[in-house]
């Protein structure tokens, strides 16, 4: 897996490339630290697939951008993936662009 | 129909019994009415007939004091003696004179004289009808009778009778009943000999010894000895100025009355009450009618409830299986039917699939059918040779078939990993075969069919079925449907319809149905329509790991499985990449497995993949769990059970078991055509 995290004053774009499952998650786990960051956005064009353990992932990120009053998107969501979403009711309460 | 004859008989007796009643009621009614009638006739006689007696005894009586005042005038002497001898010339009891006073003044009877203390009898002080003889001294009347009473002077029985005197007040004679009779007797000889009461009823006048005077009956009988009439009549005896009258009908007359009366009754009532029981009849069975329809009805609807359940209707019938696909419906028709559709396997590796179709309908086709299906599973299961299976089944089904139902099967019996079929063709339909690409009925020499004639021969016919074949069986139901000019469905057309796609599919079935009711354009389905499709898929591709359960073991495993599925279309891999890491975090984290295997099988005809995790850890059905609420938002969200969801939502078929301790999980998806 690999993470390439991008910051331009406020706003923080972290770009994942490489399966999200229960073997990636904690290596992903560990990079989503925002900071002083009040606009993350999770590219995820390179995941070709997402499982609960990602979803995981996603939701605390969500959580705890509401919570500092900023805000978090999910980019390029891809096929796989959003069936995933779609599935488990994420794509009512994640921000997808 | 024998509850139906033992009704109308209770009909029957319910309406005697109601006639029997009303005409019961009727004799009595109309004989008490009757009588009525004769009692009121005899009422209105006596009017008549005292009438008629006192005018002739009054008649008699005038005449006799009229001779008395002749005499008077004519200067007979008028003392007592006289008087009393002028009485007894004139054959009368007594002969007074009395004033204008009403005063009697001169009087064969002493008592009605003026005595010394003691005034003469006067008229008017009398009163009653005494006064009424007061009516000859003002000229109002110039006679005057009174009845034969009691005497108002000395209470003596008498008749007085007076006639006025052109000199001023009246001459009086009065007549005891002997006297009176001895005057007026011969004027009521046979005087009422023509009057006729009621028909043949009559009057009799006798004296009061009982001696006849006048007999409607018999004229000419007089001073013969009367009896009192007896029960037979209805009658009643009044005197009449002394003479004891009898007015009499007799009861037969009354009873000709009521009978005519009765029988109209009777008629009348009769054909009311033959008309209602007829109605009666008529609705009670029309609604019994009704109600035999409709237990029938519900009956055959049971009947074809319980042949449904017996069918095997769960599909995939067997899940796990990958050698073969089975697809089957009986489209029933209204009435309950003879057809059935049936698949087992006989051993391992051996599937049984027959189609059959009984002669007869109703419930005995249906009953038959039930018979067959079970003897050609529990012979088949025995594991004995088709022909073996067709030849015992026949034998069987020979015994005691008097009504001779049989059934045409068409059942054939597959490898399922070499996809080799024998068939046995028992007088039914040809199947239809894919085959390499080329889709043709299989036409074979069928043998006889079942339940026709013991120790028969059945032939079995083979076939080699290569992966993506399909055998497809049905009954006439489906090729004998008419449209509205008669004209059948047909082999061809079925054909055709079968040709249209490259390969057998479970929708094949319900396109057939489809098309066939195109062609009945309305025509309402004639027969039960069932169709059975086989379909051979060849041995599947397997590849099996054994891990740890380290998390090591799980990143093995995902690469494993990337590698197995790289063939697959992108979207189906992710989503099978998906499904198994949380079915493989679950047996790594959760189980408490000291092992755990996953098999990769690959089947084609159509393109399916399947995942089967097997662990030995503590039992756990993932599929018993509920699914979590997805319609929460962010904040209330917790992570747990969205992998399984996930699971359930994206694989099918899912399925688990419990085997020697190991939890056994199975995932399968179909991709592609």
């Amino acid at each position: 897996m690999e993470i390439k995290v991008k910051t331009e004053g406020s706003k923080m774009t972290i770009a994942v490339n490489g399966r999200v499952d229960t073997v990636t998650a904690p290596e992903l786990e560990a990079s989503l630290k925002f900071g002083d960051a009040t606009c993350v956005v999770l590219d995820i064009e390179q995941v070709p697939y997402m499982s609960s353990a990602g979803l995981r992932l996603l939701l605390t990120a969500h959580k705890t951008m509401l919570v500092n009053g900023g805000e978090f998107q999910v980019a390029n969501v891809q096929p796989a993936v959003k069936d995933v979403l779609d599935i488990t009711g994420f794509s009512d309460i994640l921000n997808l662009i | 129909m024998n509850a139906r004859r033992s009704l109308d008989l209770k009909i029957a007796l319910s309406v005697l019994a109601a006639f029997a009643l009303s005409m019961a009621f009727t004799w009595f009614l109309h004989g008490h009415l009757s009588e009525n009638d004769a009692q009121e006739l005899i009422g209105r006689t006596f009017r008549a007939v005292e009438s008629e007696i006192s005018d002739c005894v009054n008649e008699r009586l005038v005449r006799q004091c009229m001779a008395a005042r002749e005499r008077l005038e004519e200067g007979h002497p008028d003392d007592t003696a006289s008087l009393q001898d002028l009485a007894r010339e004139l054959q009368v009891t007594e002969v007074s004179i009395a004033d204008e006073k009403g005063d009697i003044v001169r009087s064969s009877v002493t008592d009605y004289l003026a005595a010394p203390g003691k005034p003469a009898f006067n008229f008017a002080a009398a009163g009653g009808q005494a006064a009424d003889m007061m009516s000859l001294v003002d000229g109002r009347e110039t006679e005057y009778c009174q009845p034969f009473r009691s005497n108002a002077a000395n209470g003596a029985w008498r008749k007085f009778v007076g006639v006025w005197r052109p000199s001023g007040g009246f001459v009086e004679i009065g007549c005891d009943g002997a006297a009176l009779r001895g005057l007026a007797r011969s004027a009521l000889v046979d005087l009422f000999r023509n009057w006729r009461v009621g028909g043949t009823g009559g009057i009799v006048v006798t004296t009061p010894s009982g001696l006849v005077l006048s007999d409607y009956a018999e004229p000419n009988r007089e001073g013969t000895q009367w009896t009192e009439p007896d029960a037979s009549f209805y009658w009643k005896r009044v005197e009449i100025e002394s003479f004891p009258t009898y007015v009499m009908i007799p009861r037969k007359v009354a009873a000709v009355q009521r009978d005519v009366l009765v029988s109209a009754t009777a008629a009348l009532n009769g054909a009311a009450l033959v008309f209602v029981a007829l109605l009666v009849g008529f609705v009670i069975s029309a609604f019994v009618r009704q109600q035999m329809q409709a237990q029938t009805a519900r009956e055959l609807k049971m009947a074809k409830d319980i042949q449904r359940a017996a069918l095997p209707n769960v599909f995939p019938p067997f899940p796990d299986e990958t050698h073969f696909d089975i697809w089957a419906a009986m489209d029933a028709a209204k009435e309950v039917g003879g057809d059935f559709y049936d698949f087992y396997f006989t051993g391992q590796g051996r599937v049984l699939f027959l189609v059959a179709d009984v002669s007869g309908k109703g419930v005995p086709g249906a009953m038959f059918m039930m018979r067959a299906k079970t003897l050609i599973k529990s012979i088949a299961q025995t594991g004995k040779p088709l022909s073996r299976v067709f030849e015992e089944a026949n034998d069987a089904l020979c015994e005691g078939n008097s009504s001779n139902t049989f059934v045409t099967v068409w059942a054939g019996e597959m490898n399922t990993r070499t996809g080799h079929v024998t068939y046995v063709n028992a007088g039914h339909n040809p199947p239809v075969v894919w085959h390499g690409g080329t889709v043709e009925y299989l036409r074979s020499r069928p043998s006889l069919v079942l339940g026709a004639m013991a120790g028969v021969k059945y032939r079995v016919g083979d076939l080699q079925l290569a992966p993506g074949d399909a055998i497809y069986l049905y009954t006439d139901g489906v090729t004998e449907q008419p449209n509205a000019s008669g004209e059948l469905y047909g082999e061809e057309r079925l054909l055709k319809t079968l040709s249209g796609s490259p390969c057998l599919r479970e929708a094949s079935l319900g396109t057939v149905l489809d098309d066939m009711r195109r062609h009945a354009a309305g025509v309402e389905q004639a027969d039960d329509c069932t169709q059975l499709a086989i379909r051979y898929r060849g041995e599947p591709d397997v590849v099996s790991w054994n891990y740890a359960p380290t998390m090591e073991d799980l990143a093995k495993a995902t690469s494993d499985l990337e590698g197995a599925l790289a063939s697959i279309p992108d979207r189906v891999r992710n989503q099978m990449l998906v499904a198994a890491d949380e079915i493989f975090a679950n047996i790594v984290r959760h189980s408490g497995a000291t092992k755990w295997s996953l098999t990769v099988e690959k089947t084609r005809y159509p393109d399916r993949v399947r995942l089967i995790t097997t662990d030995d850890g503590k039992a756990f059905d993932p599929l018993s769990r509920r699914d979590p609420d997805t319609m929460l938002c962010a904040e209330e969200r917790a992570i747990g059970g969205l992998g399984i969801l996930i699971v359930k939502k994206t694989m099918s078929p899912v399925t688990y078991r419990r085997r020697s301790g190991k939890n056994i999980l199975s995932m399968g998806k179909d991709y592609g055509d």
